[in-house]
């Protein structure tokens, strides 16, 4: 690996001072369980490493005022041992149960994960399908982006390249919604997904009829995405399976899936298919009410 | 836990043999104190690195080291222009540093030798290679053709000068008596042995010019010859060489051969006169070491309408990759199988192995058998399906039996497959859940595999030297390799018993060819059966010595005498004993005394295969049923396995715990390469050289194994004991497959079997209907 001189500021905005300050030649670390590996490859060789974890307040997890705010600093493992997150946002529990190992959980970020931009990013579809809004300051000051407006293409996303990630915003939940994340694999555990499906229901009174569904998959386009088509669908209507299985097609439309190495295109678009109905399912299961049909 | 069916043959009570022991090294290898070639570190020790090729085929024009050179910390920058040439392998094709021509990605071009890995990384990335790409061939087929590109334009063909050919009985005839046939072409893909440590070795030259290997070699005698070589090609014709074993971090048949970048390492510890170290990263590991190669069998099989098999024609096309190492011979094990498994008349086998520009095939666990199995099991169940039978009642009715001499000339003794089978169809109850095809079925697949080493050389033979000191302690110097199968423990067992010691008195040492004597090296499952008969003999020859002089000190006839506890004593009369420990030092503090060594080189009652590829090349057979409950996700197209029984006729367990982690690991393999492993490549380049995208089984992907063992006591085993390393993957596949079919319906011929080819064809893209 090359050297590289390691900083550690001591608040956000010194960091994006040094980000200004070094441009091209920096990257903020995280966890590191990407940045490094890349760093033992050779793919990347930043001079200036600069980390967060002198940072106050930023692995801190709050809820109040209607809020969750994950510090972007907050690791996975902290995540999947909050029994509040477990309890009140389940799908991003189940995003991080299987998410590398236990060793990896242990320093991996949720702020580095959404920002890596890796189509295959587990958090990155229960937090579209939370609606989470991101927190990040640059020189000018702090703005919102909304998540859905986050990813740009493959490693790529909305943040400027002295811009950093503070805090991920999710509005709570009505006490009636249920959620599920299912994440497609070949092996149980120590994978990455060949396909990833959110979904997040919010029932009317009664629990018999969709009133909202907030669906994201990943790895099926460029970016994780929100399967809007599919959720338009299914709102207003009864939890059926045939109801769930039409947005399945629909979720197709919204959908660009691609073939490489690991998996092909075509098994992308049929897991789609059959995993959205499984989710929602799963998801109505959690909350005692059972998909019908 | 292992269900034990037989009871201990014979009846004799055994002290050591038999008993359930943790591998003597286990407390090391878990603290981290056993020396793995990652921690061993020299004075004055160098890091060596290759330079890879950046083609799969390319012409090298110029090989510019200038910059390397003069690096700081840099000491030895060597390629194929400056350095004697040194070829390796079978076929001796591979030179260990390529000059003129690159024919794959590992293709080594240069190496160089620093002060620190860093540095070497760093000098490697300086050296500036020209190349003239060459058009490449990556099919074995494509690569048979008039035209291909030659990957060695000097053979003026890319198929290997190894025509596999064996015929016993009439084939043909036999597919006339046949009243259902069934005709089928099968693929098995690339995989490879992802050993926990990575390949690597440490060469010192003495001053004088002798030379110390140390690596996690399984052939240290065998090396030492090819190493020799080197030595002459450097001058040193008359010098030493001497191979010393690290701990082995994982073979599984990777290090039975030898390699470029040993030699690489031992010419950059010459140029540079100091000790050099060379470790492959995991990267390296993946796309530098060869491989279990990719084969497309095409197999037919008959039967009468009364269920015996009447012939079996196999017919197959391997690649070889670039270069030629063990996998080119694996077609002889083939023939074990495809003559031998079930009583089957007339067998026909050809296999071509084919020069690509892919990576190279040597061996791995099974050495051709796994494939083999693949292809016959998968298609006796089709077999027995169109012939109307239950597949393991067809399995019975053609099964082997003992005492039975097979169309290819084994002469089996102990045959336990009717008793694994009748194991294996209970454990899964499979009267019960066979036939359901409601997502979840049962399958089974039945393996033979050698037993009692394999006359592959002209020797088979390992040898022993026991001495025991003042105090009754005994050393055993055994030629033998352990590479964590327990051959360490297992013949402290097999001594122990023998010597009527315990086993705390024993130390084992292998590992150092100056010391122990020769070994033809841990392949074949043969060092239980060989180096177990070769310590049991040598302890049998120290053991008369010792009673002979206890004969003298009691005054009592030699052979009423025995040994245990370590107390030697008349069996007539047991009141009459004396301490070993003493009968041995009355030994020697005399006048005209004497000392207790023993040594034993046992080669086993066995030919080599004749031109015809005939003979009894293995004093014994080992036989085994794999069975497999799955349950399909029949909208993903997963696999889950329910249930996963081995039942194994392994002659006698030496040591069941050990028995037991031989056959879950090899299970860990085998359902490996039945559903997820699978060594990419496109155009020669490997696409998935880590762990996240060569898919090993994690441990929640295990599942629990049933191991039953059968013993059937084999005459020529060390206490009724056959070989079991390879046998616990050879069935896996089948049975799984069978249990996929049973399940859904679908046969797949080609693994891995993934959830892409139980929802599609098996190219991925159009749907198929059901069958």
């Amino acid at each position: 690996m090359r050297r590289f001189t390691y900083h550690e500021p001591k608040s956000i905005a010194d960091a994006v001072h040094l980000l200004s300050a070094y441009g091209e030649k920096a990257r903020l670390i995280a966890g590191g369980t990407d940045l490094v590996v890349e760093m033992k490859q050779g793919k990347k060789e930043p001079d200036h490493v600069i980390s967060l974890r002198s940072v106050p307040g930023v692995n801190e997890i709050n809820f109040s005022g209607g809020y969750l705010r994950l510090g972007a600093m907050v690791t996975h493992r902290a995540i999947e041992r909050s029994p509040l997150i477990r309890e009140r946002f389940t799908l991003l529990a189940d995003a991080v149960d299987n998410l590398g190992s236990v060793q990896v959980r242990n320093v991996a970020t949720v702020g580095g994960n959404i920002c890596n931009g890796a189509p295959s990013a587990d958090t990155a579809g229960p937090l579209l399908a939370l609606d989470a809004v991101l927190l990040v300051e640059g020189p000018e000051g702090e703005r919102n982006i909304s998540l859905n407006e986050f990813f740009r293409g493959p490693g790529k996303t909305a943040l400027a390249a002295n811009e950093v990630l503070k805090q991920i915003i999710i509005p709570e939940l009505p006490p009636e919604a249920c959620s599920r994340y299912l994440k497609h694999t070949r092996r149980k555990a120590m994978d990455l997904p060949l396909l990833g499906v959110a979904v997040t229901l919010i029932p009317e009174a009664g629990g018999e009829i969709c009133r909202e569904a907030r669906i994201a998959l990943t790895l099926a386009a460029p970016t994780p995405i929100r399967a809007i088509r599919a959720e338009k669908h299914v709102a207003g209507k009864p939890f059926y399976r045939a109801v769930w299985e039409e947005a399945g097609v629909l979720a197709l439309e919204d959908s660009s899936p691609r073939t490489s190495f690991r998996t092909t295109a075509a098994y992308r678009k049929k897991m789609i298919c059959a995993l959205l109905p499984r989710a929602a399912a799963e998801a109505l299961e959690r909350s005692g009410r059972t998909m019908k049909g | 836990m292992a269900k034990v069916l037989e009871p201990e043959s014979g009846g004799v009570a055994l002290q050591a043999v038999g008993k359930r022991l943790p591998k003597l090294d286990a407390l090391d290898k878990v603290q981290g104190k056993a020396v793995y070639i990652h921690d061993l570190k020299m004075p004055r020790m160098l890091y060596g690195k290759i330079l890879w090729s950046r083609h799969a085929h390319a012409r090298i024009l110029n090989i510019d080291t200038s910059r390397a050179e003069k690096l700081p910390g840099v000491r030895a920058v060597i390629t194929g222009y400056n350095t004697p040439e040194i070829k390796v392998g079978f076929l001796k094709d591979n030179p260990v540093l390529k000059k003129d021509k690159v024919r794959q990605y590992r293709d080594e071009v240069a190496a160089v030798a620093a002060e620190s890995l860093e540095i070497a990384e760093e000098a490697v990335r300086l050296i500036e290679v020209e190349y003239e790409p060459l058009p490449a061939v990556f099919d074995p087929v494509e690569a048979m053709r008039e035209g291909a590109p030659l990957i060695h334009e000097e053979k003026g063909s890319n198929i290997l000068k190894l025509p596999w050919k064996l015929i016993c009985g009439d084939p043909d005839e036999g597919r006339r008596q046949a009243d259902f046939v069934v005709e089928e072409t099968f693929l098995l893909p690339w995989v490879t042995h992802c050993c926990l440590g990575t390949s690597g070795c440490l060469a010192e030259f003495q001053p004088g010019g002798n030379l110390t290997v140390y690596s996690p070699t399984q052939i240290r005698y065998l090396a030492q010859r090819d190493f020799l070589e080197a030595m002459a090609a450097l001058g040193l014709k008359d010098k030493r060489v001497r191979v010393v074993s690290t701990a082995i971090g994982g073979a599984f048949g990777s290090k039975l051969d030898t390699y470029p970048f040993e030699f690489i390492t031992i010419l950059l510890a010459y140029y540079a006169g100091r000790p050099v170290k060379l470790v492959f990263s995991r990267e390296e590991e993946f796309f530098a070491t060869p491989a279990r190669q990719k084969v497309e069998a095409k197999i037919a099989q008959g039967c009468t309408r009364e269920g015996r098999l009447t012939f079996r024609d196999v017919e197959m096309v391997l690649d070889n990759g670039a270069y030629t190492s063990w996998g080119a011979t694996t077609p002889s094990v083939m023939m074990m199988p495809i003559s031998s498994l079930y009583k089957v008349p007339n067998v026909r086998y050809t296999a071509r192995c084919v020069y690509t520009n892919n990576i190279y095939a040597t061996a791995m666990r099974g050495y051709g058998n796994p494939q083999a199995t693949f292809a016959i099991e998968s298609q006796i169940d089709a077999l027995a399906e169109q012939a109307g039978f239950d597949p393991l009642e067809f399995r019975m009715l053609n099964a082997n039996t003992a005492g039975e001499v097979t169309p290819q000339g084994f002469k089996v003794g102990s045959c336990g497959m009717k008793e694994c089978l009748e194991a294996v169809r209970e454990s899964l109850n499979w009267n019960e859940k066979r036939g359901k095809r409601n997502g979840r079925g049962v399958g089974v697949g039945s393996l033979i595999h050698v037993g009692g080493g394999a006359r592959i050389y002209k020797s088979d033979a390992c040898g022993t030297i026991i001495k025991l000191d003042d105090f009754a302690k005994v050393t055993v110097m055994s030629g033998a390799t352990d590479m964590g199968q327990g051959s360490d423990t297992v013949i402290a067992q097999i001594v122990a018993e023998e010597l009527g010691v315990c086993i705390g008195d024993i130390k084992v040492i292998m590992g150092n060819t100056d010391l122990e004597t020769w070994d033809v090296g841990a392949h074949a499952s043969r060092t239980t059966f060989v180096a177990g008969n070769s310590a049991l003999y040598a302890a049998r020859s120290a053991k008369e010595q010792i009673l002979a002089l206890a004969a003298s000190l009691l005054n009592e006839p030699q052979e009423d005498l025995a040994i245990k506890n370590s107390v030697v004593y008349s069996r007539r009369n047991p009141a009459v004993s004396m301490q070993l420990e003493r009968v041995l030092r009355a030994a020697h503090f005399k006048t005209g005394g004497t000392q207790i060594v023993a040594s034993h080189f046992y080669d086993p009652p066995t030919q080599m295969l004749d031109k015809e590829m005939k003979g009894n090349f293995s004093a014994a057979y080992t036989y085994g049923v794999h069975g497999a409950e799955v349950e399909v996700d029949r909208e993903t197209g997963r696999v889950e396995i329910l249930k996963y029984v081995i039942a194994m006729d392994v002659g006698k367990a030496i040591n069941p715990m050990l028995l037991e982690g031989q056959l879950e690991g090899g299970a860990a393999m085998g359902i490996g390469y039945s559903l997820m492993e699978n060594l990419q490549t496109e155009k020669g380049k490997v696409l998935n050289p880590n762990f996240l995208d060569y898919k090993m089984l994690t441990f929640a992907d295990m599942p629990e194994i049933t191991s039953i063992i059968v013993e059937t006591g084999e005459r020529f085993g060390p206490f009724g004991a056959k070989g079991i390393g390879e046998p616990p993957l050879v069935g896996s596949a089948p049975a799984i497959a069978n249990a996929v079919y049973d399940a859904t319906g679908k046969r797949v011929r080609s693994l891995p079997l993934t959830p892409e080819k139980l929802l599609f064809d098996a190219d991925g893209s159009e749907e198929r209907g059901g069958e």
